[in-house]
């Protein structure tokens, strides 16, 4: 058998991932153009380079260097940027669609989390990424990013347990 | 089973919001309108120039032509001994002809873009555990048809599930 992806797999693989990267990309600029300006440079990068089309993890590590990149280049919007990330109470747009009134105080959870772990969080929850994956994307130890996803998780877990008492 | 698979559970019912059609749009565009000197994905290389030697390509000529006479005697070999062999009722070379120009097959293309693994699950009615791989992928089948040059290539997606026992230790 052949493994030359033709352009029909690779716009299936798009369809596929698009919004999984486009979440992602979102934990770098909350705004949904740059998050989609951030994916399509990225993808098209990684296809102009050949990659293989499974490598998953070396189009996410695409993702991120491109979002990183758009960041350092414009420093008073990476402050800004960073602003919002930090917490701030601005409006942006859902990350989730048609989430319930429950989903939408475990959306805001996750909103909440350290960028770190939520990344973690993102790259092993909605993009199904191995913690093997995961390191490699971000330079560091599986056990790191293991230890990151639980600590992610231990998080959400306290944080909504108020929240689930008073309702 | 952990702690958290209730709460991971709730995590993955909450669904990324789907990018605007405006990027699927503009990636699909970009995917087929990539500059004249940037090597395309799912194209090989071009491969590097080679000088011409004249006098190799000669001879590669001429090794050509000679298989081709080879080959050629070859082919003719069974058609002479046709006759022998053909036994059938004098209705069968009249089928033949009726019958349309049938396609064969060109190729097949697999390609896997994910693949995951699940961990350990416990699979129902066992008291073992399995480790469950997934992997996604888009097979391709291609047939032509040697007479016209029509080819038909259909596409289509798979999900395999792979469970590996896990002996215990």
């Amino acid at each position: 058998m052949e493994n030359v992806a033709t352009h029909e797999d690779w716009k299936n693989c798009f369809a596929e991932a698009a919004p999984g990267l486009v979440l992602f990309a979102r934990q770098f600029v909350r705004s949904v153009a740059d998050a989609e300006d951030i994916v399509q440079e990225a993808f098209v990068k990684f296809w102009r380079k050949q990659h293989p089309i499974e490598n998953r993890a070396l189009l996410f590590a695409t993702v991120r260097t491109t979002a990183l990149d758009l960041l350092r280049r414009d420093a008073r919007r990476a402050r800004r940027e960073a602003d919002v990330v930090a917490g701030s109470e601005q409006s942006v747009a859902p990350q989730f669609d048609g989430a319930s009134e429950s989903q939408q105080a475990l959306a805001g959870a996750v909103d909440r989390l350290p960028a770190e772990q939520r990344e973690v969080l993102v790259m092993k929850i909605w993009n199904e990424l191995t913690f093997a994956e995961i390191a490699s994307i971000l330079g560091i130890s599986q056990n790191t990013a293991a230890s990151r996803y639980r600590y992610a998780l231990a998080a959400l877990k306290k944080n909504l347990i108020p929240h689930e008492r008073v309702f | 089973m952990n702690e958290f698979s209730d709460l991971e559970g709730e995590l993955r019912g909450l669904r990324p919001a789907a990018p605007s059609a405006d990027l699927t749009t503009r990636v699909e565009r970009a995917l087929t309108e990539a500059p004249a000197n940037v090597a395309t994905a799912g194209v090989l290389p071009r491969p590097r120039a080679v000088p011409v030697h004249w006098l190799g390509l000669g001879v590669g000529l001429a090794a050509a032509a000679a298989f081709l006479i080879l080959a050629r005697v070859s082919v003719e070999k069974p058609a002479k001994q046709q006759p022998t062999v053909a036994v059938a009722p004098s209705t069968a070379p009249e089928i033949e002809t009726t019958l349309p120009r049938t396609l064969v097959p060109d190729g097949v293309t697999r390609v896997v873009y994910h693949t995951s693994d699940d961990g350990l699950v416990f699979p129902r009615n066992s008291e073992e555990p399995v480790r469950r791989l997934r992997s996604r992928s888009r097979e391709t089948l291609q047939w032509k048809d040697p007479g016209t040059g029509a080819s038909l290539r259909v596409s289509y997606p798979t999900e395999e599930v792979e469970l590996i026992p896990v002996s215990g230790q």
